[in-house]
């Protein structure tokens, strides 16, 4: 880097006018500044070109921007059930699971294999007929055996058929039996006081907003009031001032010899 | 205490998002200033501000912390700026705020400043308007970027993707165009500055 500063080196000329510049370097332009008019000028009319700058500024606006992330409800639709007390959704699960139970036919069995658990028709049927193994033996024996046998067979899945449903009826019976216990009235409670804790705050604060809405517009329509008061008040002045002096010039024209 | 940009960053990304609108309160006027001078629209200056602050809020789990968080945001802003002045194909311009006259000014600024300061104030506003108007966009955004957000050079020239002799050129011929224009409407020297 040279000694002196040269007219040339604007880029030293921008960092010397913003002052982000060495104080070495500083030095120098400023040597510089004191014998060349030129470059004096140059800085001082750049300087004022950064004052006039400041004249100019964005609208003062009010932005008011808001990131609130909502509460994940909040943004779901109302589900349809929302209206159904707990106890009576907890009924309907309890029904629709027996109900299905007893379509499916689950049967849990405790024998020498361990706990069985068999859903559907076919498998449970499996086990009437290993029982009813001896008589099947017999038909082999006996080839008229195989009504009895049949007959049995057919009892046996009727029998089947009618405990399934009386599960499921039993089941249902249980489920209307089934009345919100304690807990359940204590958190349904709790539900309701929350809620209306909630819809009483979102309340107050939207009687807050208006509110202030309200004051807002009202000392902006005073102002307004007051602006087109001044206005009339001034134009009325100005109208008046202007007749004052045609009255006056009239005057003076009517009678000359004063 | 107030809490630093770097810690609300930190909350924000951890979930709270009042602490990110904290960041926007605090940021939400300098990059709506920087947008509506940038592109010259008061309503697109809105859009842009707010669309910086939703891209920032969607971007904020890849925010590292290399740069500034302020630095960034003018970053997403400037992008967007540039987006705008490249869709819209047209020179910027610079429009005066709806709804707003000199009585109503007047009626904000209050008995400090004189209706005559007040009307030479916004003469002169509307006459550097139009000088920043007839520079081209780098230049502009060089200025607007020194002169009202107070970057250093390595700064602008970080968000600007330029060398430091390419501010430093921006910035001279921006002011020497600006300096020119003003001339041209009797505002030759009226003062007398140093170089701050």
């Amino acid at each position: 880097m040279s000694d002196t500063f040269v007219c040339d080196d604007k880029d030293t000329l921008i960092a010397y006018l913003y002052d982000e510049i060495d104080p070495i370097v500083r030095r120098r332009v400023e040597d510089h500044l004191r014998v060349c008019a030129a470059c004096a000028a140059e800085v001082t009319a750049l300087s004022s070109v950064r004052v006039e700058l400041a004249s100019w500024s964005a609208p003062e606006r009010e932005l008011d921007f808001q990131f609130v992330r909502k509460p994940a409800e909040v943004l779901r639709p109302a589900a349809w059930w929302s209206g159904v007390p707990v106890w009576a959704q907890v009924a309907a699960a309890v029904f629709v699971l027996a109900v299905s139970a007893a379509i499916a036919n689950v049967q849990v069995r405790s024998g020498p294999d361990g706990l069985v658990v068999s859903t559907g028709w076919m498998s449970p049927a499996s086990a009437p007929l290993s029982d009813a193994g001896p008589a099947t033996v017999a038909t082999r024996a006996s080839d008229e055996s195989w009504k009895p046998a049949l007959a049995a067979l057919e009892t046996q899945l009727r029998n089947e058929i009618r405990s399934g449903r009386d599960v499921g009826s039993n089941v249902v019976r249980a489920s209307a039996r089934t009345t919100p216990d304690d807990v359940t009235l204590k958190n349904i409670e709790l539900m309701i006081q929350a809620s209306e804790a909630r819809q009483n705050r979102e309340m107050a604060l939207r009687l807050t907003q208006f509110n202030r809405d309200v004051n807002v517009q009202r000392s902006a329509d005073l102002v307004k009031i007051d602006q087109i008061i001044g206005q009339v008040a001034a134009t009325s002045g100005a109208e008046m001032a202007r007749q004052r002096q045609t009255l006056n010039y009239l005057t003076r024209v009517s009678n000359p010899q004063q | 205490m107030v809490a630093t940009d770097e810690e609300l960053v930190a909350r924000s990304m951890a979930g709270d998002a009042e602490s990110f609108n904290q960041l926007v309160l605090r940021w939400e006027r300098p990059i709506y200033a920087l947008a509506y001078r940038v592109i010259g629209r008061d309503e697109d200056a809105r859009d842009v501000c707010q669309e910086t602050f939703l891209r920032a809020f969607r971007a904020l789990p890849g925010f590292k912390g290399q740069a500034k968080f302020s630095s960034w945001l003018y970053r997403i802003a400037l992008n967007l700026c540039r987006d705008w002045i490249r869709r819209k194909k047209r020179t910027p311009v610079v429009d005066m705020p709806e709804g707003v006259d000199v009585v109503e000014l007047a009626a904000e600024q209050g008995p400090v400043e004189s209706i005559e300061d007040l009307v030479a104030r916004q003469e002169m506003s509307g006459i550097v308007a139009d000088g920043m108007r007839l520079l081209p966009d780098e230049q502009r955004t060089a200025i607007v970027l020194k002169e009202y957000h107070g970057l250093t050079f390595q700064e602008i020239a970080e968000l600007q993707g330029c060398p430091l002799s390419t501010v430093k050129t921006r910035l001279y011929q921006g002011l020497s165009v600006l300096r020119r224009h003003l001339e041209s409407r009797g505002m030759t020297s009226l003062h007398n500055g140093r170089a701050s």
